[in-house]
């Protein structure tokens, strides 16, 4: 899901940056910095949307550089638990598939994936209820649940299930 | 092979937490309880990761109880199905205060304005969108069903009114229902408040499918 939040960050800055674009500058470098990254608290952070405050700066003993307290908004992007989405199959193995929405990596394991599809591997692996019906391959739009997530430095990896009422494939490349 | 007890592991330890958290149900229920956290044990030596895993799961379902058992001692299949304690979202405890909660049709907005504006500054070769705002921003785009988010909002309100917290409206809007009951399904901390919302949530539902936009529209 995604979020409106306000952050605040140091931003150190060095005096060649000083001047009458020392704001913009201070910006592009918050931009450099805190765009892309993720954190467990907040997701990903997005994009920035705005700067609520620029706080006064503080000299650092013998660097000479600069800390300024910035405060501002962003757009940040973070999976719940119990949260239920769209994600598209990037890839379908023995062991479950894996989906993609957004930045979010998802993991359904096949104890998680209905009984009634069996694997069938293939040029196309993929998950196929007995009667044909309904396949999970690449590129398929399922909608699942989230059940749990683990966050690193720089990506957020989910265990999601398609095991329960109204979840399951909404979109299949083949059939389309 | 190892992928798989991993993964059943993270399984059990979510369900070992959550027998700990029910509370209520604890009594009727120790012998299981003691066999999750059993599970949980044996694996806690095996990875500093792990454990860090399994302390923050929140309060979740019996789902996850019934893996548990299944990584341990042989399947148990009938557990599974007894998800009497479903996974609940927990927006609200797990983020701070000053934090809203976006549609992805809001954010699609949004995020569609900030990339329009880079174009005019992409002179500057310093400032690059990562490829975490391409994601998200087409994830934002595919996903979202409605081309004007204020009027959603507008039909979504009512709900606020009749006690949804604003990560449960947000789903509502993503995941755009069709019925009363695949609502209460996907959003199971909206049962409380059922025989409130039944009603308000049928007229809401019925104006979101008016509200849609096809599918396909943002593709062609």
């Amino acid at each position: 899901m995604f979020f409106h939040i306000v952050l605040e960050r140091n931003m150190q800055l060095h005096p060649r940056h000083f001047g009458r674009h020392l704001r913009d500058n201070l910006v592009s470098k918050l931009m450099k910095d805190v765009e892309g990254t993720c954190s467990g608290r907040h997701g990903f952070v997005v994009a920035i949307t705005g700067i609520e405050d620029i706080g006064k700066g503080l000299i650092r003993d013998g660097t000479g550089f600069v800390t300024f307290p910035v405060k501002y908004q962003c757009v940040v992007c973070r999976p719940f638990k119990g949260e239920i989405l769209e994600a598209v199959v990037t890839m379908v193995n023995k062991m479950g598939f894996f989906a993609e929405a957004g930045p979010v990596q998802i993991f359904v394991s096949n104890h998680l994936i209905p009984d009634d599809m069996e694997f069938q591997s293939g040029d196309t692996p993929n998950y196929t209820t007995s009667d044909g019906s309904v396949k999970i391959q690449k590129e398929s739009e399922v909608r699942l649940k989230i059940i749990g997530t683990r966050v690193d430095a720089t990506e957020i990896f989910c265990i999601g299930t398609i095991k329960d009422d109204f979840l399951g494939v909404i979109n299949d490349p083949a059939g389309a | 092979m190892g992928d798989k007890g991993g993964d059943n592991f993270w399984v059990a330890s979510a369900g070992g937490k959550s027998s700990m958290k029910t509370k209520p149900r604890k009594d009727d229920s120790s012998g299981k309880t003691k066999k999750a956290k059993k599970v949980q044990f044996e694996y806690e030596g095996a990875t500093q990761e792990n454990i860090m895993f399994s302390s923050k799961s929140g309060g979740k379902g019996d789902l996850r109880n019934g893996k548990g058992d299944k990584g341990s001692n042989g399947p148990r299949k009938t557990v599974v199905k007894k998800d009497t304690t479903p996974l609940e979202l927990l927006v609200e405890q797990e983020l701070p205060k000053n934090v809203n909660c976006m549609m992805d049709c809001e954010a699609a907005e949004i995020l569609e304005g900030i990339r329009d504006q880079m174009v005019l500054l992409s002179a500057d070769p310093a400032i690059k969108l990562p490829a975490s705002f391409d994601k998200a921003f087409e994830y934002a785009k595919v996903s979202s069903r409605f081309a004007d988010p204020q009027s959603v909002m507008q039909a979504l309100q009512i709900l606020r009114k009749h006690g949804a917290a604003e990560s449960e409206i947000c789903m509502i809007a993503n995941v755009c229902p069709e019925t009363t009951d695949e609502v209460f399904a996907l959003v199971p901390s909206l049962k409380v408040k059922k025989s409130r919302l039944a009603e308000p949530l049928k007229d809401v539902l019925k104006e979101l499918a008016m509200l849609k936009t096809t599918k396909d529209s943002p593709f062609a």
